[in-house]
C-alpha cells in the first residue's frame, strides 16, 4: 500500500507530533508514504476566492496524479477541502477548463481518478481493523476515550464519504481496536470551534467549552482527535483555562502506544 | 586634483559612511514590528542583543554559526541550489568588486605598502584591474541572464536606493574603463608625462619616443601616420626602456578591456584632449566612488553586516525560544538581512494561490517589505491606493506553515514576522475580512451598498441559480442544528440572522443584506445544516460563496469610505 502523504500547512509547523506518529504507525502497518512538493490545500482562500482555492487544490491533485499515487492526509480540513475541489471541478466545466489551462502553464495536468483519503478510513478500511488488531502488542485496556469526529471529514457526506453522517462508528471502532474503551458522548459530532476562532473568539470559546464539558461529563480520560486544527483548538483552549486539562491525544499516538512503539517516535515525551 | 583634496574627500565620505552605518545598525534596535515589540525600551533591546550575542559566541553553537556564515552568506550555498547562473554571477560581482576596492581604490593604503614598486600602469596591476573589472561585468551579465531565463517569481519592487546604487556601480565601472582607454590614446597625457620624466614637450625632440609609444602603446598622435622609421623606432624604444618601462606595461594585451575601447576612441583622441576628457572622467569616476561609499549603508549591501547577526540570532533560537525582546530585535533585523534570493517564494505554500489571484503580495519576499513598511511608517498603507486590500490578503492567506523560514539562507524567522505583521496591519486598518465586516451591521452594509453601487455585481455560481435555493421550504431544520445559532444567542444582541433566514433573503433577491451579516461571517462551516436539510440545499456552500461576494463588494465599499 502506497500513498502520497499530504501533511498540509499546520502539521509541520504546529503539530509535528502528528507527522511523527502518523509515519511511525503507518510504517509499522506496512503503508508506504511518499513525499511530494505539495502546496497549501486552498482552505484559507476558500472564503475569498473560489477559483484560487480550486486551483491550489487541483495543483496538489495533479502532483499526486503525475506520481501515480492516491493522496493520504491526516488533516480533516485538507481532506474535506481537496474533495470539495474535486466536486467543483466536476460540476463546473468552465472552471475546470480555466484550471486546466493554468496547470498546463506549469506542465501539469488534472489527473483522472486520484482518490483523496483521510488517515482514519485508510486505517479502518484499507489496512483493516483485523490487521491492526493483530499488530497490537500493548493494548490500552481500560482507558476511557471520547472520539472527536471533526466536521470537515464527516460532512457533507455526499462529498467526503467518510462514514454515516448521523451515526458514524469508524472512530470508535479504531479506538476499540487499541484495546481502549470508546465512551459515548452527546456532542461527539459537533464542531470544535476552531474555524470561527479568528472571526469571533468568544463564540469559538463557547463552542469548545461545550465540547470539553461534555467529554468530561461522559467520564472520559482521554479526548482523541485526528486533525491538527481540532488538536490545537482543544489543547490551546484548555491551556488557557484554569482547570486541569483533559488529555488530548492524536489518534496515531494512541494507536502507536498500543502497537508498542516508543513514546519518542510518537511525539510523546 | 591635489592629493590632499582627494584624501579630504575620501575621509569625509568615509565619515559619512560610518555615520550612515551607525544609523542603519541602530535600526535593528529601534524598529518595532508586532504588538509585543511596542513597549520595549531601547536599552532593553540593546542589552538583549549584547547578551544574546555573547551567549551564542561562547556557546558550542559558534562553529555552527560560522559554518552557516561561510556556506550561506559567503558561498551562498542555497542560491547555488536554486540557480547556478545567478550564484556564479553574484560571486563574481562581489569578489571582483572587493578585489578592485582593495587593489585599486585603496592602492595607496594596501597594494603600495605590500609592493613598493607598485604602479597602476604596470603589470600585473594594469592587467589585474582589467581582469577584475571584466569579472564584475561578466557577473552582472550572468545575474541578468539567470533572471531572464528563470525569473524569480514576480519581481519585487527594488528600493529606490538600490537602483541608485546599481547605477553608481555601472558608472564607476564604465568611467573606469573609459578613463583608462582615453589615457591610453591621449597625446596630451603623453606630453604631460614626458615633461615630468624627460623634461621636454617638444614633438620633434620626442619623435623617437612618440614613435615607440604610438606603435607599442597606442597613443593616437595625429601627425604620425604610416609605417615608422625603424631606426627612430629602435631609438625610441631604448629611451622608453630607460625612462618609462619601470612604470608602464604595454596595454595591448594587459588592458584587454580598455585597450580595444581606446582603439575606438583613437580617431577622436585630439578632440577628447581638447575638452580634458580624462580629467572629467576622473572626476566622474571618483565622484561616483565617493557617492557610492556614502550611500553604501542605505543599500541592500547592509546585508553583509546584518547576515552574520541574523545567523547568530538563528543559532540562539535553535537552542530554545527567544525572549520577546530577542524576537523584537530579530524582526527589526530581517529587512536588512534579506539578500533577496527569493528562495522563500519558491517554497511558499500559497505561491500557487498568489499566481491564481495575480497577487504577488502573498509571497514572503514581498511581504517582508510590506511588513517592515507598515510597522515603520504609519502612512505607508494609506499611500498604497487601491492596493491595501491586496497587501492585507498576503497576511490573511498566509498559513504560517514556516516553509519560508526553513528555506531562508540567512536565518530570518519569517513565520514569526508574519504573525507580528498581521497585528500591525490590523492596527493600520486592515484586519482580516471576518473582522472588518463586523465594523458595521448587516443593515448598515446593505444601506451603504444601496447608495454606492447602482448595479448588482455578478453573483457567484450557486447563489445566482434559483435552483440552489428555490426548493427551500423554510422548515428551519438548518437553524435548529446550527451550533452558531445555538451559541450565538449569547452575543450582545444575539445572532442577526439564521441559516434559514439567509436562504429566505436569497429567495427574496436580497443578497446585499446577507453578505454583511454576522451569521454568514461567523458560520463555522460545520456542514450540519447542509447535511440535515431535507431539501438537499447546499446551505454551507452558499454561506462560503456569500463571504466571497461580501469580501469583494463590501471591500470596495469600505475602501471608498476610507478614501473619503
Ligand atoms: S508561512 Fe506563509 S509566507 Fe511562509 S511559506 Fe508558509 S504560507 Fe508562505
Ligand atoms: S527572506 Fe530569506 S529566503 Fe526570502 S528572499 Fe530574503 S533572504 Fe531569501
Ligand atoms: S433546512 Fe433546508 S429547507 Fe429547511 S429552512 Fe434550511 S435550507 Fe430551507
Ligand atoms: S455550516 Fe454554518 S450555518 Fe451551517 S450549521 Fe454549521 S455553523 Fe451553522
Amino acid at each position: 500500500m502506497k500513498y502520497a502523504l499530504f501533511l498540509g500547512c499546520k502539521i509541520p509547523a504546529s503539530v509535528p507530533a502528528y507527522e511523527l506518529s502518523t509515519r511511525a504507525v503507518l510504517g509499522r502497518l506496512g503503508v508506504t508514504l511518499v513525499d511530494l512538493p505539495f502546496n497549501c490545500c486552498g482552505y484559507p482562500v476558500r472564503s475569498l476566492d473560489r477559483e484560487a482555492f480550486v486551483f491550489a487544490a487541483a495543483r496538489n491533485l495533479a502532483l499526486a496524479g503525475a506520481a501515480g499515487l492516491d493522496v493520504l492526509t491526516p488533516c480533516k480540513c485538507c481532506f474535506g477541502n481537496l474533495r470539495h475541489a474535486q466536486r467543483f471541478l466536476d460540476e463546473d466545466p468552465a472552471l475546470r477548463q480555466r484550471v486546466e489551462t493554468a496547470l498546463a502553464a506549469e506542465r501539469l495536468a488534472l489527473p483522472a481518478g486520484v482518490t483523496v483519503e483521510h488517515l482514519l478510513p485508510v486505517l479502518a478500511r484499507k489496512v483493516g481493523l483485523a490487521a491492526i488488531a493483530a499488530a497490537v502488542t500493548a493494548p490500552r485496556t481500560g482507558l476511557r476515550v471520547v472520539a472527536h469526529y471533526g466536521c470537515h471529514a464527516l460532512r457533507p457526506s455526499d462529498v467526503t464519504r467518510f462514514d454515516h453522517p448521523l451515526a458514524p462508528t469508524i472512530f470508535e471502532d479504531l479506538v476499540r481496536v487499541t484495546g481502549a474503551t470508546p465512551v459515548e458522548w452527546p456532542r461527539r459530532l459537533d464542531c470544535c470551534g476552531e474555524p470561527v476562532h479568528d472571526a469571533n473568539p468568544s463564540l469559538s470559546d463557547r463552542l469548545t467549552q461545550a465540547k470539553v464539558d461534555d467529554a468530561r461529563e461522559s467520564g472520559a480520560e482521554v479526548l482523541a482527535t485526528a486533525c491538527p486544527y481540532c488538536q490545537m483548538r482543544f489543547t490551546e483552549f484548555q491551556a488557557a483555562g484554569s482547570a486541569a486539562p483533559l488529555p488530548v491525544l492524536l489518534y496515531p499516538q494512541l494507536l502507536g502506544q498500543a502497537l508498542g512503539l516508543a513514546p519518542r517516535t510518537l511525539g510523546l515525551s | 586634483m591635489s592629493a590632499s583634496f582627494l584624501r579630504m574627500a575620501f575621509l569625509v565620505s568615509l565619515g559619512l559612511c560610518a555615520l550612515g552605518l551607525l544609523w542603519r545598525v541602530s535600526a535593528w534596535l529601534r524598529v518595532r514590528i508586532g504588538p509585543d515589540a511596542r513597549d520595549i525600551p531601547f536599552h532593553q533591546r540593546l542589552l538583549a542583543a549584547v547578551r544574546g550575542t555573547l551567549a551564542t559566541l561562547v556557546s558550542r553553537r559558534t562553529p555552527g554559526v560560522l559554518k552557516a556564515f561561510v556556506l550561506d552568506v559567503f558561498l551562498q550555498r542555497r542560491l547555488f541550489g536554486g540557480s547556478r547562473l545567478r550564484w556564479l554571477g553574484h560571486l563574481l560581482i562581489v569578489n571582483g568588486f572587493l578585489l578592485l576596492l582593495v587593489m585599486h581604490a585603496l592602492a595607496r593604503l594596501v597594494t603600495a605598502k605590500l609592493y613598493p614598486d607598485y604602479a597602476s600602469t604596470h603589470d600585473p596591476w594594469l592587467f589585474l584591474r582589467n581582469v577584475f573589472g571584466a569579472v564584475v561585468v561578466v557577473g552582472i551579465v550572468m545575474v541578468v541572464a539567470g533572471r531572464l531565463r528563470r525569473p524569480p517569481s514576480p519581481p519585487r519592487p527594488q528600493r529606490p536606493m538600490d537602483r541608485v546604487f546599481t547605477a553608481l556601480v555601472a558608472v564607476v565601472l564604465l568611467s573606469g574603463f573609459l578613463l583608462e582607454a582615453t589615457k591610453v590614446a591621449s597625446p596630451k597625457a603623453f606630453y604631460r608625462m614626458a615633461n615630468e620624466y624627460i623634461g621636454s614637450t617638444d614633438p620633434e625632440e620626442l619623435l623617437p619616443l612618440r614613435l615607440a609609444w604610438a606603435t607599442d602603446f597606442g597613443v593616437a598622435f595625429p601627425d604620425l601616420q604610416g609605417a615608422p622609421d625603424p631606426d627612430k623606432l629602435a631609438e625610441g624604444r631604448e629611451l622608453h626602456h630607460d625612462a618609462c618601462a619601470s612604470c608602464h606595461s604595454p596595454p595591448g594585451s594587459s588592458a584587454f578591456v580598455s585597450y580595444p575601447i581606446s582603439r575606438v576612441l583613437a580617431p577622436i583622441a585630439e578632440p577628447l584632449d581638447g575638452i580634458d576628457a580624462d580629467t572629467w572622467l576622473m572626476y566622474l569616476h571618483l565622484a561616483a566612488c565617493f557617492l557610492g561609499l556614502i550611500l553604501l549603508p542605505f543599500t541592500r549591501f547592509i546585508h553583509v553586516l546584518a547576515d552574520p547577526v541574523s545567523l547568530l540570532a538563528n543559532g540562539a533560537a535553535s537552542a530554545g525560544p527567544l525572549s520577546p525582546v530577542g524576537r523584537a530585535n530579530r524582526r527589526a533585523l530581517a529587512i536588512d538581512a534579506c539578500v533577496d534570493c527569493r528562495l522563500c517564494d519558491d517554497r511558499c505554500s500559497v505561491a500557487p494561490i498568489a499566481r491564481s489571484l495575480g497577487n504577488p503580495a502573498l509571497l514572503p519576499s514581498h511581504k517582508l517589505l510590506a511588513t517592515h513598511a507598515v510597522a515603520t511608517n504609519p502612512r505607508w498603507l494609506d499611500r498604497q491606493a487601491g492596493h491595501a486590500r491586496r497587501i492585507a490578503e498576503g497576511a490573511v492567506l498566509c498559513t504560517t506553515c514556516g516553509r519560508c523560514t526553513d528555506r531562508c539562507p540567512v536565518g530570518i524567522d519569517l513565520a514569526d514576522l508574519w504573525v507580528a505583521g498581521r497585528a500591525d496591519l490590523a492596527r493600520a486598518g486592515q484586519p482580516s475580512p471576518a473582522q472588518w465586516v463586523r465594523e458595521r451591521s448587516a443593515l448598515d452594509w446593505d444601506e451603504a451598498l444601496a447608495v454606492q453601487t447602482a448595479a448588482q455585481n455578478p453573483v457567484g455560481p450557486l447563489s445566482s441559480r434559483r435552483e440552489t435555493y428555490s426548493a427551500c421550504v423554510q422548515c428551519q431544520t438548518c437553524t435548529n442544528v446550527c451550533p452558531v445559532v445555538a451559541h450565538g444567542g449569547e452575543e450582545p444582541g444575539g445572532m442577526d440572522l439564521t441559516p434559514q433566514k439567509v436562504m429566505n433573503l436569497l429567495r427574496l433577491g436580497m443578497i446585499d443584506l446577507a453578505i454583511g451579516s454576522g451569521m454568514v461571517w461567523d458560520c463555522a462551516t460545520c456542514y450540519q445544516c447542509q447535511e440535515h436539510c431535507p431539501e438537499g440545499i447546499r446551505v454551507t456552500d452558499v454561506m462560503l460563496e456569500l463571504r466571497e461576494l461580501g469580501y469583494r463588494r463590501l471591500g470596495d465599499t469600505r475602501e471608498r469610505r476610507q478614501r473619503e
